[in-house]
């Protein structure tokens, strides 16, 4: 009896080790396979002894070659751009988006449903069709090719009420009987909305004003229609994609990679920082049915 | 089809009990498809009800109305006025100004242009001075639709706005007529950050929507019914007209000046789903997996595997594809590698081969979507109540009963929308083909249809070829533009409502 | 002076659900009235409409004379205490409190005494540096007390605020309200669905269900003579047992027979009875199971029964019993007056006898469900 019992037992810790192992090699095999990329990035930027592309990671010459180049070509001024352009529109789309949200979370009025409705119906259309009509006017308006960088901000901040879903979900969680237990305080909606709502909504304001920095660094359309082949104009997503197009790959591979990492340092840097909060907004006001 | 009690269903076998849900959903669908029609009816009919309602019962407004309320049928903000309340009758009339002044002005052009878009083209003009014929302009078609469009909008607005004000006055009426009150302009502006600062809070927001979202869109939508194309830019080469269906008969059936519209996007379409559906569903379970696998008991450093994958969703997105792109080239590193190992001869035509380059987008994809996915994931499994798994186990389940039996369901019922959104969005999923491919390799049959077409383009990057071309047909980008807009549409609609049918919501309260 | 007053006071939603039909009620300066009744009967939506949270669909609300439906929850002169105690969070108590009276503008000074002031009738002062989260649940229902008290409304309405208490600490809150209520020289309105807490803290209570108003009374008013079925089993615990019968009359005298056993209707109810000459026939029977007594075998009036389960309550006995045709009651017995003996005889399974007087009797009629005493 005692035997049979400890054979089960060893069973379950045998198997059980066995699946964990299995686990940890899977584990490890796939950090190596996702951060592989970055890694090759981040050594073929110190490639000294040729700038296009080849078939091995490892330099045989190290040198900073291409990051002095970079500060010498047009990548300073698509990186000030869009630092530029990530900067007010991280501001100006938080306040808007969370406008939209806060309301639509917590006031009932006659068309809720039907806005609420319609949005939903808008997201269905590519995005891109919009941009032809948007080129034309913002070139009425002055603001393309040299002038991409204020024309972007108002396209990306104008549209952003439509991304109200996350923060909605999050405000939703926040019981309705606060606001209930200030307004009978005497306090006026406006008044709930700035001393007792924004202080409990930390995470989500900062998962709004970190994905609203986030996302003019990765735009390539929009950035590209606007700024119509003037390199002033530019994002470092349109400039450095130019770079790796078959007239210039020749000379731009390397930049190209040096480029990448000085684009995905800050962000990253500023990502773990925040981590915490971007991982709450995703898991808390994402999922939320 | 025979329709089995509760008790009796229970009866039946697992494979009887499999075809009666797959037989019951299939008869379902002419049922939904019959109730859609049929709410539609009752949704046109309320419309056409409550407009009726509407215009009755702003004649009788008129004839129950005091003076006052007479007089702002065509004053408007008189009644207000009339009444005390300046600032809203102020308001009212500005507005009334500012809208008269715009259609006499410049809305009357615009709207009387909108049926022919422009008469008068670039032309030939003789000009005294330089004793030579040069290019003279005339009307411009795209601001004529643009502005005919807006025009539209705002005599919209104003009818809008003038039954408001009806509406004040006889609410103003009834107020006084009871004996009480009229707010003050003080007490509106205070409203405003009170119980009216929702309003306050989205006049921003929903005007920039209504600004860069819905009017490009109705725009672009009638621009599928004109001709407007880089030769046709309706300013300077030539002016361009209303079409009427034909862009859409040359996109989906085979006419059309020698090139054949149809079949590319039929061929286009079925990738797009396929790639939407592997894209969605790999990401979704692969994604599913590898959170179950970090979260499990007894595996360690939890939060390190997690920033490493994080880690990966901080890089801007647009350097990954690229370089992941370049990887895979022929003469990039995976074959350098491959090559120097000795495992291959000749590298592998990642892209050069339209099968290759299909599975090599779906798999790249996997690699950039996984530790999003993986972040869901994470936060729906840590609460699914842990009492469900103890209470399993006691009665025997083993791990893969587990799973199809708790957490799958739970996992589905939770982020069922967001399946949903998800693979809509990834039919528009335009930066990663795009970036990573460029639509390539070019599927030569198919190009002949404007652009180079390629056998990884998504309907998406084809509406983009189409606009960046040589001929801009931007007309035809239109078209596809509003057909993925159906299909999508379509498939949104057929999920929504045939979810709940099969699923029950009580059963995770 | 702060009454209440509600004049046909409807609740409708815009999907045509009538949650609250004609309520109306007048409510005196500084009395307790508590409005009670299951989950869903619109007790909590009455009390939101008084104070301003829901739209009054029809009807008027009048506060000390004023007529409130138009006025928002600020200016009506009210404060609530929520079931979930809404503390913000961010704050600490002594802020929580201070809320509103920073609203108000007050001076920090006058501010700081009131605070203080209510901390220490509730006994909190030593909390008022800490956050909500730090605090349990009945310190936080304190709190909760401390923020509607400073702000010296017209109006207390307390929303089901025992509700989240475990039980033998609901029992100590239920006896500080009470003393509150002492201190607070105001008019209450309280909410809950715990019948317990309606009858030891109301003066008057109302029974509500699914909308309409069962019985305005005070506690002895709906226990001795609860108005409808509804009210006589809802209020008392256990419940009233309720026995299909008949009314007869001969002779000018009444009776009723439960189980084939002939009772009569003496004493009041029989002078009641016969004040309004109540028609004979089917009725409802009720008697409370403190009324039932155990009798022994052959005494006039000793109906037959089988006990099915004894429950051993401390003071006294809960005998459940049921009838030769199903039927089940409870009989309360004290554990003082019995005999070692007889306890011992009380085991599953034996047969025993109750009876009871003709002053207990409840009798509703099966239809309508009203008691035949009514007014």
């Amino acid at each position: 009896m005692n035997e049979h019992n400890e054979k089960r037992h060893m069973g379950l810790k045998a198997s059980t080790r066995i699946s964990n192992t299995v686990i940890y090699i899977l584990l490890i095999l796939m950090s190596v396979i996702w951060l592989i990329p970055f890694i090759c990035i981040v050594l073929q930027s110190f490639r000294v002894e040729s700038t296009w592309q080849v078939g091995y990671v490892i330099p045989r010459q190290w040198g900073w070659d291409n990051y002095i180049a970079l500060w010498n070509s047009d990548f300073k001024r698509w990186y000030l751009n869009t630092f530029i352009i990530a900067l007010f529109t991280a501001a100006l789309q938080t306040v808007i988006v969370l406008c939209m949200s806060y309301t639509l979370s917590r006031f009932r009025f006659k068309m809720r449903a039907g806005l609420m409705r319609l949005m939903l119906i808008l997201g269905l259309f590519p995005n891109m069709l919009a941009m032809i009509v948007l080129y034309r006017v913002l070139k009425d308006l002055g603001l393309t090719q040299a002038n991409a960088v204020p024309g972007l901000i108002l396209v990306y901040v104008a549209s952003s009420g439509m991304g109200y879903y996350v923060s909605k979900g999050f405000f939703d969680t926040i019981p309705k009987s606060l606001d209930e237990a200030a307004r009978i305080d005497g306090a006026t909606r406006a008044q709930v909305l700035t001393k007792i709502i924004l202080p409990l909504a930390k995470p989500i304001v900062i998962y709004t004003i970190l994905t609203a920095f986030m996302a003019p660094w990765g735009d390539f359309v929009l950035a590209r229609y606007i700024s119509f082949g003037t390199s002033s104009g530019m994002n470092v997503a349109v400039g450095m994609y130019s770079w790796l197009q078959l007239d210039q790959i020749g000379q731009r591979y390397t930049m190209f990679c040096a480029g990448g990492v000085v684009v995905a340092i800050p962000v990253t840097i500023l990502f773990m920082c925040l981590q915490r909060y971007y991982v709450e907004g995703v898991t808390g006001g994402a999922v939320k049915g | 089809m025979k329709k089995y009690s509760d008790l009796e269903f229970l009866r039946l076998t697992r494979g009887q009990k499999i075809l009666y849900r797959l037989a019951s959903f299939f008869a379902a669908i002419p049922r939904t498809i019959g109730g859609w029609f049929v709410a539609l009816g009752r949704f046109i009919g309320n419309l056409f009800s409550s407009l009726g309602r509407g215009i009755a019962d702003l004649f009788v407004t008129f004839r129950d109305g005091d003076w006052k309320t007479k007089i702002s049928y065509l004053i408007m903000g008189f009644g207000s006025i009339a009444r005390g309340q300046v600032m809203r009758g102020l308001l009212f009339l500005l507005f009334e100004a500012v809208f008269i002044f715009y259609m006499v002005t410049s809305g009357g052009y615009w709207l009387s242009m909108l049926p022919s878009l422009g008469k008068v083209g670039p032309h030939e003009e003789y000009d005294v001075v330089l004793d030579a014929y040069t290019t003279a302009y005339g009307d411009n078609s795209f601001k004529i639709l643009l502005y005919g469009v807006l025009t539209i909008f705002f005599i919209i607005a104003f009818i809008y706005t003038w039954r408001a004000n009806i509406q004040q006055n006889k609410i103003s009426e009834q107020i006084l007529r009871s004996g009480k009150k009229l707010r003050s302009g003080k007490d509106d502006l205070r409203s405003l950050v009170d119980d009216q600062f929702h309003k306050t809070l989205l006049a921003l927001p929903l005007t920039g929507i209504l600004v860069f979202t819905v009017m490009p869109i109705i725009f672009m939508v009638l621009v599928a019914f004109t001709n407007y194309d880089g030769s046709h830019d309706g300013f300077n080469n030539a002016l361009f007209g209303w079409q009427g269906l034909a862009n859409f008969r040359t996109m989906l059936t085979w006419s059309g000046s020698g090139v054949n519209y149809s079949a590319t996007f039929g061929e286009i379409l079925t990738w797009t789903l396929i790639w939407a559906f592997f894209a969605t569903f790999t990401n979704y379970f692969l994604g599913m997996f590898v959170a179950m696998m970090i979260n499990k008991k007894g595996i360690h450093l939890k939060k390190l595997w997690r920033t490493i994958l994080v880690l990966t969703i901080a890089i801007p997105q647009f350097i990954s594809l690229l370089y992941v792109s370049k990887m895979f080239a022929k003469n990039g590193i995976v074959n350098g590698l491959l090559m120097d190992l000795g495992w291959i001869a000749q590298p592998l035509p990642f892209w050069e081969n339209p099968t290759w380059a299909r599975v090599t987008v779906i798999v790249i994809n996997i690699w950039i979507g996984i530790p999003y996915l993986m972040l869901i994931a994470t936060g729906i499994l840590m609460n699914i109540p842990a009492d469900l798994y103890e209470s399993s186990r006691i009665d025997g389940a083993n791990a893969w009963q587990q799973y199809t039996k708790i957490t799958l369901p739970y996992m589905l019922f939770i982020t069922g929308p967001y399946l949903l959104t998800s693979f809509t969005s990834n039919m528009n999923n335009f930066n990663v083909i795009y970036l990573l491919t460029g639509g390539a390799p070019t599927n030569a049959a198919a190009s002949g249809a404007a652009g180079s077409v390629g056998y990884t383009d998504l309907l998406i990057t084809w509406l983009f070829k189409i606009t960046m071309g040589a001929d801009s047909q931007y007309y035809l980008a239109s078209v596809i533009g509003i057909l993925v807009f159906l299909v999508v549409a379509a498939i949104t609609l057929v999920v929504y409502n045939v979810l709940p049918s099969i699923k029950n919501e009580e059963d995770f309260q | 002076m702060a009454s209440v007053k509600l004049t046909k006071v409807k609740k409708i939603y815009d999907n045509k659900v009538v949650a609250v039909h004609d309520f109306d009620l007048d409510i005196k300066d500084k009395e307790f009235v508590v409005f009670v009744g299951p989950s869903g009967c619109g007790k909590s939506t009455t009390l939101r409409m008084i104070a301003g949270l829901e739209e009054i669909s029809d009807g008027t609300v009048e506060i000390d004379g004023e007529v409130v439906n138009d006025l928002q929850p600020k200016d009506r002169g009210i404060a609530m205490v929520f079931q979930n105690y809404a503390l913000y969070p961010h704050m600490t108590v002594y802020d929580n409190i201070a809320f509103s009276l920073r609203l108000q503008k007050l001076p920090e000074d006058v501010i700081y005494d009131k605070v203080t002031n209510a901390a220490e009738i509730l006994g909190i002062t030593e909390y008022l540096t800490r956050k909500p989260r730090a605090l349990s649940g009945g310190q936080r229902q304190r709190v909760a007390i401390g923020r509607a008290m400073v702000r010296d409304s017209k109006v207390f309405l307390m929303d089901e605020p025992l509700s989240n208490l475990d039980a033998k600490l609901r029992n100590q809150m239920r006896a500080e309200i009470i003393l509150l209520r002492q201190k607070l020289d105001t008019t209450f309105i309280y909410v809950t669905h715990d019948q317990t807490e309606a009858m030891t803290l109301g003066d008057r209570i109302v029974i509500m269900k699914d909308g309409f108003i069962m019985q305005v009374g005070t506690p002895t008013e709906v226990f001795e003579m609860p108005r409808n079925l509804f009210v006589a089993e809802f209020i008392g615990a256990p419940m009233m047992n309720i026995i299909k019968t008949e009314l007869l009359k001969e002779d000018g005298e009444y009776y009723v027979r439960p189980f084939g056993v002939k009772l009569p209707v003496d004493g009041v109810k029989g002078e009641r009875l016969k004040a309004k000459n109540a028609a004979p026939g089917e009725i409802l029977l009720g008697v409370r199971p403190e009324h039932m007594v155990l009798a022994k075998e052959g005494d006039a009036g000793a109906i037959p029964c089988r006990l099915e389960v004894n429950e051993m309550m401390g003071s006294e006995l809960h005998l459940h019993v049921y009838t030769e045709d199903e039927t089940r009651m409870i009989v309360r017995v004290p554990t003082v007056g019995l005999e070692t003996d007889q306890r011992e005889a009380l085991v599953a399974g034996a047969k025993l006898y109750v009876t009871f007087e003709g002053k207990v009797m409840h009798f509703f009629d099966p239809a309508s469900e009203e008691n035949l005493l009514n007014e």
